[in-house]
């Protein structure tokens, strides 16, 4: 490094590295600068003043002066290694690789290029270059315990994991029999724990057993000892021994649900699907009644019962389960025995002993069939158990009058309101239930469980600006967007985002959805320091756990709703462009001059002022820097409400980057390949269409969605003209061999496919509404027809107690959109709103009798927000004092 | 009704969700990935009986200190599940592990001075005691109580036989932290 300086400048070229080291950008840059004065064009000097720019944010300056070091000399592994620096800083893993290489090319065995290269590998899962890479270090540096590990750890990522205890093998050859040392225990029984999860992974599971054994007491983690021990005896079949050790791992923790399920296996008496004979029922209880007599704190012990028993044993043991939990008030009961509402009949059973005990307790005070009084709030609970069950079975009515009466016994209890507010949601009235929301949140404003909940209901109710209000209240430097974004805060990123999507807001929607996008980056960013952490550490079961999670990250939930939202709002963007800059100035030009002079000089203003805004912001910013010394301060987003999104050349393209990612990690969901299908249709590209058609049929040909793009992808391919050029033909060719192979077709034309999909679907609300689409798309003069289709759809009761109705708000809603903007007829959908009406009384969104926004606001059918917000909710200053009351 | 596991990898989303949801202090996922992969055994989960996770606690162990010790990250239970014991289980958890595996003598948390609610768990059921004030602990300027519990001498129950190397593996080898 620096060889080729006088003695005076290769000191002064030390001091650069070591500064850039320290972080004492300052002293490096001057030392640079004394260089360079001599020798302006020395090439390493040069790249790292580049390097040391970068640290100080001067990106632009920092890629020239490397990029010109670089081209001075060529030959200087320094120059390359720093450019690979350069690269990965900016998270450009690829660049930076072909640099390291380079570099290496140069100077082969330099360990600290070898040891970024193979970060990088492991990185960006180039798997067989970084055993290559691994290889090379473990050669160099034998004596280094952690090239040993990394050796064995890059083989078994590399699928290799008889090739990795080998090597780990090999590394405790190379130890004292003392080993390891009292500071070092706890990292080696990690290694050795490792070494016999991979005995596991090749199915040596006998070997595995021996080893932990031989091993036992090098091993400090004696609860994932055990834990392992029970597995692998389960594995060969030694169920004897493993219920023994189930049994000592439940007196450790015995509301584990694993070492029930364990210890169920052992003795046989496990199904899958929780389907038992009566003998084994027998046996389970018997079983059970012994585990609860040992250990009595545990609270599985009481629950897992009421998953196998049936009938009388079922009521009876739900009976001793339910009576001291509503003594003691513990609000989750309900949410914990909701799972038995999916046996059949169990739910009938709870409702009887529920309303049984509430009748009891109403009359004599106490649990029927004793004589000891019970304290008021057992009936308390006891409403609130019941409102839960009510709504749980769609009978919002009922729900509502039950949670109304233990809100009159008991004013106090918060978890009333918020549930109550529930109710309301389930029953379309999102307005309402934000307001009782607050409500609940007003009662507690130092518990964030009810402010988070009450954001959300405003959310859902297309209140937004008000549920940033809310949630601000528990962010902490007042900055809530930034901070919330900040601290990835994705439920409500979201939920703000599916309400600007719903409310048209598109930019802003997208601002929210790319954000949730940009902390999955950020996340699979984040493992990048724990390459050589956890080498280092040896946490190499937790590490390998992490990379093999990194790797399906994208799969999350959060992940593909984000997704999901943003190709929603490229898909509207195409299809509905935002008033582009011409059409602004069609409009100017409808203006008389003197007004278009005046508005201009506005606009010009207001540009100006938004940059001085900006400048100031960002030099806050800055000197926030100098004066805290850190340097994660965030600079100002240039785009925060997504202005600049919106103003894409190719929506479709950027719908296309996340589709990938949908396709690549949620291929089994519906809703991934209904997207590909409209994005491709718009795009005119026919196979890909295709593609997504036929996964649409595997995945459920029996879906209305499914359907649809069926119908509407061979009505669309029928009408092209004739193939012309060579590619056309081949598509032709392609459709032709293709259609045959959807059995629907099968001979038939689309209109009989689509007369046979509604026999198959007769009595369903949303398989007629789409045949009725889709004889309106193939035949546009039967409309009449298909919107009749609609109308005598049957709402058939489906309950046993004669009172819940089989059709779904949401497919009413959607249903009623379809009338509207599909079959264009006001009409049809007006009588089909009054309809909906009277079967959702609490529904905002079609006004039912009971809904909130009825009295007093006529003009909410004229809000496009689906949820049915009123636009502007008079403000009832409870935010207002909220905010002032935590300042104090 | 609640079970009480091990967290894995694959919790630490809903952990965060869960701690976004309802504590006023929360933090960027790298920093549970740090927790997870310096000392997976004190992670512990409250999942319901429908997989959601309920309440969890987050701890670690201090190790530039001369005195091993743990420290108790975050603990956190849903407004709806509490009264079942849940935040208890789930320190009584992280606890064992810390003295267990890595022979910690005593375990710190702070405490905002103004929640009483977890300040009488702590000092009450769990038999914390106040060892300090930190006057501004908090972003918003609230002063923490610094609590503390000794761990060692008081051997868990564990009702098997064989295992005499019952000492900790050390947990001050003094690694940098991956922040």
């Amino acid at each position: 490094m620096g060889a080729s300086l006088p003695p005076k400048e290769a000191n002064l070229f030390k001091l650069i590295v070591k500064s850039y080291e320290t972080k004492q950008y300052k002293k490096g840059l001057k030392a640079a600068d004394a260089i360079l004065k001599k020798f302006p064009d020395h090439g390493e000097t040069l790249s790292m003043k580049g390097l040391t720019l970068n640290c100080m944010d001067r990106k632009s300056e920092a890629y020239e002066l490397v990029r010109l070091g670089l081209k001075n000399d060529l030959k200087s592994h320094v120059c390359w290694h720093v450019y690979g620096l350069l690269y990965r800083s900016d998270r450009e893993y690829r660049e930076a690789i072909k640099c390291y290489r380079n570099a290496l090319r140069i100077d082969p065995d330099n360990i600290e290029i070898l040891r970024d290269l193979s970060l990088l590998q492991a990185q960006m899962r180039d798997l067989s270059g970084f055993v290559e890479t691994r290889q090379q270090l473990l050669t160099l540096k034998p004596n280094h315990r952690m090239n040993w590990i990394g050796f064995a750890v890059s083989h078994h990522l590399n699928s290799n994991a008889s090739k990795a205890i080998d090597i780990l093998e090999a590394y405790e050859g190379t130890l004292e029999d003392d080993y390891p040392p009292d500071n070092e225990r706890c990292e080696h029984g990690e290694m050795l724990l490792y070494k016999i999860s991979l005995l596991e992974e090749c199915g040596l599971i006998e070997k595995a057993l021996q080893e932990l054994h031989k091993k036992e007491f090098k091993i400090v983690d004696k609860l994932s000892y055990k834990e392992e021990e029970v597995s692998l005896l389960v594995k060969l079949n030694r169920f004897e021994e493993g219920e023994k050790l189930y049994r000592v791992l439940l007196s450790m923790n015995p509301d584990n649900y694993k070492y029930y399920e364990g210890l169920q296996k052992c003795v046989g008496l496990h199904s899958k699907i929780g389907q038992y004979s009566s003998d084994e029922i027998d046996q389970l209880d018997t079983l059970y009644k012994s585990l609860a007599q040992q250990y009595t704190w545990s609270s599985a012990v009481k629950r897992i019962p009421l998953d196998f028993l049936e009938g009388v044993k079922f009521r009876d043991a739900a009976d001793n389960y339910v009576r001291p939990l509503l003594t003691k008030g513990v609000p989750s009961l309900f949410s914990d025995l909701s799972p038995l509402y999916n046996h059949p009949g169990k739910a009938d059973i709870l409702e009887k002993l529920l309303l049984d005990i509430e009748e009891s307790i109403k009359t004599t005070g106490g649990y029927p069939g004793r004589s000891e009084k019970e304290p008021p709030s057992t009936l308390m609970w006891t409403m609130f158990y019941l409102a839960q069950h009510y709504d749980r079975r769609g009978l919002y009515h009922i729900a509502l009058t039950k949670i109304d009466e233990a809100m009159q016994h008991t004013p106090t209890v918060i978890d009333l309101y918020s549930f109550k507010s529930k109710i309301l949601k389930h029953g379309g009235d999102f307005t309402a239930a934000a307001a009782l929301a607050d409500e609940a949140r007003c009662m507690d404003l130092a518990d964030r469980y009810v402010n988070s909940q009450c954001v959300k209901r405003m959310l859902q109710a297309d209140q937004v600006p008000l549920a940033e209000k809310t949630a601000v209240l528990f962010t902490k430097d007042g900055d809530q967007h930034n901070n919330l974004h900040d601290m990835q805060c994705m439920w409500y990123e979201l939920a703000s985002g599916e309400s600007y999507l719903r409310q048209g807001d598109l930019g802003r929607a997208l601002k929210k959805f790319l954000g949730v996008e940009k902390h999955y980056a950020d996340i699979t960013e984040d493992q990048f320091d724990f390459h050589s952490y956890c080498l280092r550490k040896m946490t190499l079961r937790a590490y390998i756990e992490m990379l093999r999670f990194q790797d399906r990250l994208h799969a999350h939930n959060y992940f593909r709703k984000a997704a999901v939202g943003a190709i929603r709002c490229y898909i509207k963007l195409y299809d509905s462009p935002s008033k582009s800059s011409t059409e602004e100035d069609d409009e100017l030009a409808k203006l008389p001059a003197s007004q278009k002079k005046k508005l201009r000089q506005k606009q010009r203003k207001a540009e100006a002022r938004a940059k001085k805004e900006a400048e100031v912001k960002s030099e806050e910013a800055v000197g926030g820097v100098s004066r805290s010394g850190k340097r994660n301060v965030k600079p100002v987003d240039p785009d925060p409400h997504g202005e600049k999104l919106l103003q894409t050349e190719d929506p479709l393209m950027e719908a296309g980057k996340y589709l990938k990612l949908l396709q690549k990690h949620s291929s089994d969901s519906l809703e991934t390949h209904l997207l590909s299908f409209e994005v491709n249709m718009r795009k005119q590209k026919i196979l890909l269409a295709l593609q997504a058609l036929k996964q649409l049929q595997r995945l459920d040909a029996g879906n209305p969605d499914s359907h649809r793009c069926l119908i509407r992808f061979f009505h669309k391919v029928a009408s092209r003209p004739a193939p012309v050029t060579d590619g056309e033909k081949l598509i032709s060719g392609v459709l032709e061999a293709e259609r045959p192979t959807f059995s629907q077709l099968h001979d038939k034309s689309l209109m009989e496919a689509n007369t046979i999909f509604l026999e198959q679907h007769k009595d369903s609300l949303m398989h007629r509404a789409a045949v009725a689409e889709m004889i309106y798309c193939l035949e546009p003069n039967k409309k009449g027809d298909a919107i009749k289709l609609i109308q005598d759809s049957p709402n058939n009761l489906v309950s046993s107690n004669g009172l819940v109705r089989e059709w779904k708000l949401k497919d009413c809603i959607a249903v009623h959109k379809t009338l509207e903007a599909i079959f264009n007829d006001h009409d049809a959908a007006s009588r089909w709103k009054v309809r909906c009406a009277d079967y959702f009384p609490y529904s905002t969104y079609f006004e039912g009798r009971h809904c909130s926004t009825l009295n007093g606001n006529s003009d909410s059918n004229h809000s496009h927000a689906e949820n049915g917000s009123i636009p502007f909710l008079p403000s009832n200053g409870k935010v207002e004092k909220g905010i002032k009351n935590l300042a104090i | 009704m609640v079970c009480i596991r091990k967290a894995t990898i694959d919790d630490l989303l809903a952990m965060q969700a869960c701690n976004l949801f309802c504590l006023p202090e929360n933090y960027q996922m790298k920093y549970y990935f740090y927790h997870i992969l310096s000392w997976p055994q004190l992670l512990y989960v409250a999942e319901d009986y429908g997989g959601k996770i309920v309440g969890y606690v987050l701890a670690k162990m201090e190790e530039e200190t001369t005195e091993c010790h743990g420290h108790i990250t975050s603990l956190a239970v849903l407004r709806t599940h509490r009264k079942l014991g849940l935040a208890t289980k789930l320190m009584a958890a992280a606890q064992n592990a810390m003295e267990q595996v890595f022979g910690a003598e005593y375990v710190s948390l702070h405490v905002r001075k103004s929640n009483r609610a977890a300040f009488n768990l702590y000092t009450e059921t769990l038999g914390y005691k106040i060892h300090d004030m930190e006057a501004k602990y908090y972003a918003d300027g609230e002063d923490a109580y610094d609590m503390r519990k000794e761990l060692k001498g008081k051997t868990l129950h564990q009702h098997h036989h064989h295992h005499h190397h019952h000492h900790g593996g050390g947990c001050c080898s003094g690694d940098a932290k991956a922040e």
